[in-house]
């Protein structure tokens, strides 16, 4: 197998990913478009949180915070000038928001941009945390951004939130930034910086004695995760078209961290299809909820079992699977191959026995 | 010429002294041995050298600088490498990457350029991974180049911690009690290795050793800690017969005291 070969496969197979996206675009009606979009979205998320959890080992639960930054910020730079007039109405919104009105992808870098200034600021201080305590900092920051939001409705309209988003968001948005997202956080897993992050993952102290700077690596990996996380929340804010703060709590982060442990920590491939499953599964166990009646046996309507589903669900791969749905393992086109290979190989040698 | 200085440092942990007035002055090319019974506080003063701990009085000088104050990364920079007593390999890491990850502090590219694979990137990532090739195969590790870390017997997991420091190009390599656990077939041959690196890398070595066989046979000098302070200092010979040293390690029967 070439490096040559494997370039235009992996092109190749983008061109079939647009084929796939211009299809369901067109032709799904608006509720699997939703799930579709919505899978795409924690995509994004749960790799960029997989890079500071899974391959930098920082516990941190702040992506709701990033989200939310990301979101408002994109939401506040879409709107038309003269909706927001309409819809501030607890108070007017302060000067520079009034008049600002941007292009989608302009609002969506904004959002990324600010998600990672928060992330530095934050980041400096409390990455010197380690293990729970980095947790619980981090998920104090999300509920301090959230509880801002509620506080200042000259920016944010408080708890009312923001309404009447425009719809920028489709497939082409959510899987563009999705596989952008994959490009660059791969990329950075499998270079000398993404070596040193892992390093810091498996032992910190080793790490720092053989010249791995702690401050500036956990800090680089925590803004590139944050800065995509606040540019799903952007996309989030525009497929959903209302955002308020009640949206970016604690259940937020929770849900993007099930992605990345049932995908496997460090496992890119497994965060990608643990994104979809999770919003599929989200969807189809509706009917979980609505109860059940067996004549003699009935199981009445309790909203809010799915979740449960899940969490069940979670204690499941923790403990048996620890490494994920994939076992850790990477896809690349070498490995599928010779996947095949093995798979072909045993069917013919089974049938030569017979 | 002078390496490392160390003058009269101490080190307090709260009211406990771990090392008192501990003065050391190493020249380019030495190969010096560190003794001492288990908690004389050998391995404190290496995690002093290496800016795990900050001395609590005086300072230490690497090259004529001061490191006292200095981060344990920066401290590698200006060639100060060490391996650990209980081990601390990336475990879930290939063989290689935890060679490969001793070049990261001498990396130029800057970030932007290695996550976009750039040419300048390609071509120094390319040469590190030669490089690393290159420090396996002298501890015959090349086959195991893509199996995790942590999966190698005890024997080799010492072999390539000491790799790892190498990787980064040192002038001082501390290595805490490197025959730890070997059998004397795997002692004789480190006992060579070191010797072997030491000329080819024109290494200065500073080592821990409880195996008398290793310290005796490859340190020039040896220096022998016990409660925190240096109890003696000399030639293997000298060490040997010293009774304070006979003390520290056997004690002496109270009928003849």
């Amino acid at each position: 197998m070439k490096k040559q070969h494997e370039k235009y496969l992996t092109i190749i197979s983008i061109i079939i990913l647009g084929i796939v996206v211009y299809l369901a675009q067109n032709y799904l009606d608006a509720y699997k478009l939703r799930i579709l979009n919505l899978g795409a979205i924690y995509v994004t998320l749960g790799v960029s949180l997989n890079l500071i959890y899974g391959f930098t080992g920082q516990f941190s639960l702040g992506h709701a915070g990033f989200m939310a930054i990301g979101a408002y910020t994109t939401a506040l730079l879409v709107l038309p000038p003269y909706y927001k007039e309409i819809i501030f109405i607890i108070e007017p919104l302060v000067w520079p928001f009034t008049v600002l009105h941007t292009p989608f992808i302009f609002a969506l870098l904004c959002s990324g941009f600010f998600a990672a200034i928060a992330a530095l600021l934050i980041g400096l201080p409390v990455l010197r945390l380690k293990g729970d305590y980095l947790g619980i900092a981090t998920l104090g920051f999300a509920e301090i951004i959230r509880i801002i939001a509620n506080n200042i409705p000259q920016i944010t309209n408080g708890a009312l939130g923001i309404k009447g988003i425009p719809e920028f968001t489709n497939l082409w948005w959510s899987v563009g930034v999705a596989l952008f997202t994959i490009y660059i956080i791969k990329g950075l897993i499998q270079s000398s910086y993404g070596r040193a992050l892992m390093a810091i993952r498996d032992n910190e102290i080793a790490a720092e004695v053989i010249g791995v700077n702690l401050t500036y690596h956990k800090v680089m990996s925590f803004t590139i995760g944050a800065f995509f996380a606040g540019v799903a929340g952007g996309l989030f804010a525009c497929l959903l078209t209302t955002i308020d703060p009640k949206a970016f709590m604690f259940v937020m982060t929770f849900n993007i961290l099930i992605v990345v442990v049932l995908g496997g920590f460090g496992s890119i491939t497994g965060t990608v299809i643990a994104a979809f499953l999770f919003n599929f599964f989200l969807e189809y166990l509706r009917p979980v909820e609505d109860g059940l009646d067996l004549g003699i046996f009935s199981i009445p309507k309790i909203p809010g079992l799915r979740m449960v589903t899940f969490s069940a669900l979670l204690l499941i791969i923790i403990l048996y699977k620890q490494k994920g749905l994939l076992g850790g393992v990477e896809f690349s086109w070498q490995g599928l191959f010779q996947f095949f290979n093995r798979f072909f190989n045993k069917k013919s040698s089974e049938g030569s026995a017979k | 010429m002078e390496l490392l200085n160390m003058d009269n440092v101490t080190m307090k942990f709260g009211g406990l002294t771990a090392v008192n007035n501990f003065r050391i002055k190493i020249n380019t090319g030495e190969l010096i041995g560190l003794i001492g019974p288990n908690g004389a506080g050998k391995t404190t003063v290496f995690n002093m050298i290496t800016g795990i701990y900050k001395p609590t009085v005086n300072k230490i000088y690497f090259q004529g600088q001061d490191i006292t104050e200095v981060k344990p990364d920066k401290i590698a920079k200006v060639g100060i490498a060490r391996t650990f007593q209980n081990m601390r390999l990336m475990n879930n890491l290939k063989v290689i990457d935890n060679v490969m990850i001793g070049f990261h502090l001498h990396l130029k590219s800057n970030l932007l350029s290695a996550i976009l694979k750039l040419p300048g990137y390609t071509k120094e990532e390319e040469e590190i991974y030669n490089n690393s090739m290159e420090l396996l195969k002298k501890v015959d590790l090349e086959k195991y180049e893509n199996e995790k870390a942590g999966g190698l017997p005890y024997g080799q997991q010492r072999k390539l911690e000491i790799i790892r420091a190498l990787a980064t190009k040192p002038k001082l390599l501390l290595l805490d009690e490197p025959a730890a656990g070997m059998n004397p077939q795997e002692t004789r041959e480190l006992m060579d290795f070191i010797q072997q690196i030491q000329d080819e890398f024109e290494l200065t070595v500073f080592l821990i050793e409880h195996d008398m066989k290793v310290v005796m046979g490859i340190c020039k000098r040896i220096l022998v800690m016990d409660y925190g302070v240096i109890i003696a200092e000399g030639k293997p010979k000298e060490i040997q017969d010293n009774p304070e040293v006979i003390k520290a390690y056997l004690g002496v029967d109270s009928d003849y005291a």
